[in-house]
């Protein structure tokens, strides 16, 4: 047996130099007026991402939230440059360490993402290869960025396996996706994530193909990792519950834009704008008291009017009126620090939600 | 004849409330079949392995559990939509399971089924109108509308369809318009019009929200409800969002692998969870707040639900339960048993149930027990 890499931590030693100690205060990823429009040939423009901006510093975690056609999963496509190159066009800066990311090349792109820019998505089945061994794609992270044999991956495979939270790792190695549960598979992913130890961690709802049991484990998994290695990370979820658990700072995204970003005690107990106030109070809690109807938020997440216009959430709004009609509402400081809202009528700051 | 005398003598012992769907001992077992010119059957399934339960009428039942748990095969088990293996499903007085195929038919008006994804479950070349007549047409009520109406029952049918979509929330102008043309919660309100359009007394919703987007959710729920008020309606709802089923059930009933390991009043469930799993399944489910998520102490589960076709020895829970004891968690089965002594009205599936309540019993790994954070 060989002795490389069976340190029993996950720990940043033995890397290449690249990398010094992790700083907690350096931002590691700075998104910058972040737009993407799809266009058909002839069609109309649509803006899916309009203008999105925030930091991620290591060690810590960014929640983005928002429905279906938020542009919250756009996000973290532009940002590692997933994105068809036909149909599609991404401006603004996303910048890793200071270098965007969006200008690179491909081939220096390439190197960054598995090794120090990762992801893990949604569906573990359609994004898991179904007619290769688990153990291949795993190890085939580690032999691409990694100057490491053959025998030498298939140990360190094993090993995250293990830690990974998946049982019999060696014999898991040589199966299919298709013969891992829906958990297990989800951690193999995740293993394949986690492979080159990245300095940054995207997540685009890992949790929501789970059961929560199963949630509570891989969760539990990922806060860890951010503990122990000082990844930072960026939640994208549609689950408010999983960001009050999780996130250290949260990004309601709707209809492109950022609508109110705060860290997460204050977002929770002082929602100001009136879509996340809604959110809030739409949702079933298990310890609230049963028998009162919920407070719907009226409408559905299509309902829209263009940034440009006025406030896209107006037609959805309770307290839409004329002043919402402005074009291209600012994302302004309203008395707290760091809470900006994007709102005309924001809630007022003393009412406290629920 | 002797099943409506038996089902009443069980209403007067059970109170006032008659039951209107009891379920006992059914068993929904699939083969598992091998052999490439002979279909040799190596195993089974059990999906459903003996469940008991107590529907009274106007009430709502919540089945929570995570998937694979057999909870959305019961709910076909008591439509018949799958055969069960063994048990009785004696709805208002008549048992289901061994019903002959006309008078099942005839008896499903009276129970209906609301699904979990509206696009899969509505045929996309049929318009609204045709959807929401075509039930009432599979079950003849044009015959007695004629009777009414002469002989132009389409007239009364389309009366019906537009006030059925009213009750719902859609415009008329939906009458003829295709699934694909309606976002995701409006869909789901034209199956809930086509179950209710028959005028059931039954109405099994299994997973009625979860593919919806969370602000639109709440909207089907409130709907959900608000005809249940006004149509006098019981509910089963299948889902594996605790909080859903707790908002809006009467009764919960957790199922594990294929059984109920327990059953209480939903306000009861929430307040103090009895059985190990559920204790474990409601300290992992995310609150939205995060004062409540850090004071929070939770367990975590190890592992993976085990195969229902190889369910473990003695207590189904045993191989993962955060409170196992040396001795009978894996050699006897428990029975769903009611805590007469310490929690009426609940029923619980856990040798040491008493115990875990009073404190005797704890957590026996530290690993599992993940302390307040901050």
């Amino acid at each position: 047996m060989t002795e490389t890499r069976t340190d029993a931590t996950l720990t940043r030693t033995g890397r290449r130099g690249s990398r010094g100690p992790v700083n907690r205060d350096e931002v590691l990823l700075e998104i910058k007026d972040l737009r993407v429009t799809f266009q058909r040939r002839g069609g109309p423009a649509t803006a899916a991402v309009d203008g999105v901006s925030f930091s991620v510093k290591p060690g810590e975690i960014v929640g983005v939230v928002g429905e279906s056609g938020s542009g919250k999963s756009v996000t973290s496509m532009a940002v590692m440059g997933l994105l068809p190159q036909r149909g599609s066009k991404v401006t603004g800066e996303v910048l890793y360490r200071g270098e965007n990311l969006l200008t690179m090349g491909q081939r220096q792109l390439a190197d960054l993402r598995g090794s120090e820019l990762a992801m893990v998505f949604q569906d573990p089945m359609s994004s898991l290869n179904p007619v290769i061994p688990v153990g291949l794609q795993v190890t085939e992270v580690l032999r691409r960025h990694q100057d490491i044999s053959r025998e030498d991956a298939r140990v360190e495979a094993e090993d995250l396996l293990r830690r990974c939270g998946i049982p019999d790792p060696r014999r898991r190695l040589s199966e299919y996706p298709h013969q891992l549960s829906g958990g297990m598979r989800q951690r193999a992913l995740i293993a394949i994530a986690l492979a080159c130890k990245p300095a940054l961690l995207i997540c685009d709802e890992p949790t929501t193909a789970l059961d929560v049991t199963i949630q509570a484990q891989v969760l539990e998994l990922l806060k860890e990792l951010v503990n122990d290695l000082g990844t930072a990370m960026v939640m994208i979820t549609h689950d408010l519950g999983v960001v009050a658990g999780l996130c250290d700072s949260v990004n309601v995204m709707y209809a492109g834009r950022i609508v109110e970003a705060a860290g997460r005690r204050e977002l929770f107990a002082h929602p100001r704008h009136r879509y996340t106030e809604g959110l809030l109070n739409s949702i079933p809690r298990l310890d609230a008291p049963r028998g009162e109807p919920l407070q719907p938020i009226p409408g559905t997440p299509r309902d829209t009017i263009a940034w440009s216009k006025a406030c896209a959430f107006a037609p959805r709004c309770l307290h839409a009126d004329d002043e919402c009609v402005v074009g291209d509402l600012p994302l302004v400081q309203l008395g707290r620090v760091n809470h900006p809202v994007r709102c005309v009528h924001p809630a007022p700051e003393e009412e406290p939600h629920g | 004849m002797a099943e409506h005398d038996r089902s009443a003598a069980l209403d007067s012992a059970a109170g006032p409330v008659r039951s209107l769907l009891s379920v006992r001992g059914l068993e929904v077992h699939f083969p598992i079949k091998q052999g490439l010119v002979f279909d040799r059957t190596v195993g089974h399934v059990r999906a459903v392995d003996g469940v008991d339960l107590e529907i009274p009428q106007g009430q709502t039942y919540g089945l929570v559990g995570e998937s694979g748990c057999g909870k959305s095969t019961l709910g076909r088990a008591v439509l018949r939509l799958e055969e069960p293996t063994a048990g009785e499903v004696i709805f208002d007085g008549e048992d289901i399971a061994k019903l002959k195929a006309e008078p099942l038919r005839k008896m499903r008006r009276r129970m209906q089924m609301v699904f979990q994804d509206p696009l899969a479950s509505l045929n996309p070349r049929q318009s609204v109108q045709s959807l929401l007549i075509e039930p009432l047409r599979v079950h003849g009520l044009a015959v007695a509308d004629r009777a009414q109406f002469g002989a132009d029952s389409s007239a009364s049918h389309l009366a019906k369809v537009v006030s059925m979509l009213e009750l719902v929330g859609l415009p008329r102008a939906a009458l003829a318009k295709y699934p694909h043309e309606f976002s995701g919660g409006q869909r789901q309100r034209i199956g809930i019009a086509r179950a209710m359009i028959l005028n059931p007394d039954l109405v099994i919703a299994d997973e009625p929200v979860s593919a919806l987007d969370v602000s639109v959710q709440a909207q089907v729920i409130n709907l959900l409800e608000r005809l249940q008020d006004l149509l006098g309606l019981t509910y089963i709802v299948i889902a594996h969002d605790l909080a859903v089923v707790r908002h809006i059930s009467d009764t919960i009933g957790v199922m594990y692998l294929g059984r109920l390991v327990e059953e209480a009043p939903s306000d009861a469930l929430y307040e103090r969870p009895l059985h190990p799993y559920t204790i474990a399944l409601m300290s992992a489910i995310p609150i939205p707040d995060p004062v409540v998520e850090d004071r929070r102490e939770r367990i975590l589960l190890k592992g993976d639900l085990p195969s229902p076709a190889n369910p473990p020895s003695g207590c189904r829970f045993h191989t993962r339960c955060p409170f196992r004891q040396p001795t009978r968690c894996d050699t006897d089965e428990p029975a769903l048993r009611e805590l007469t002594q310490v929690a009426p009205g609940r029923r619980v599936a856990c040798h040491y149930a008493e115990e875990i309540l009073s404190g005797e019993v704890r957590v026996r790994d530290a690993d599992l027990l993940i302390e307040p954070v901050r």
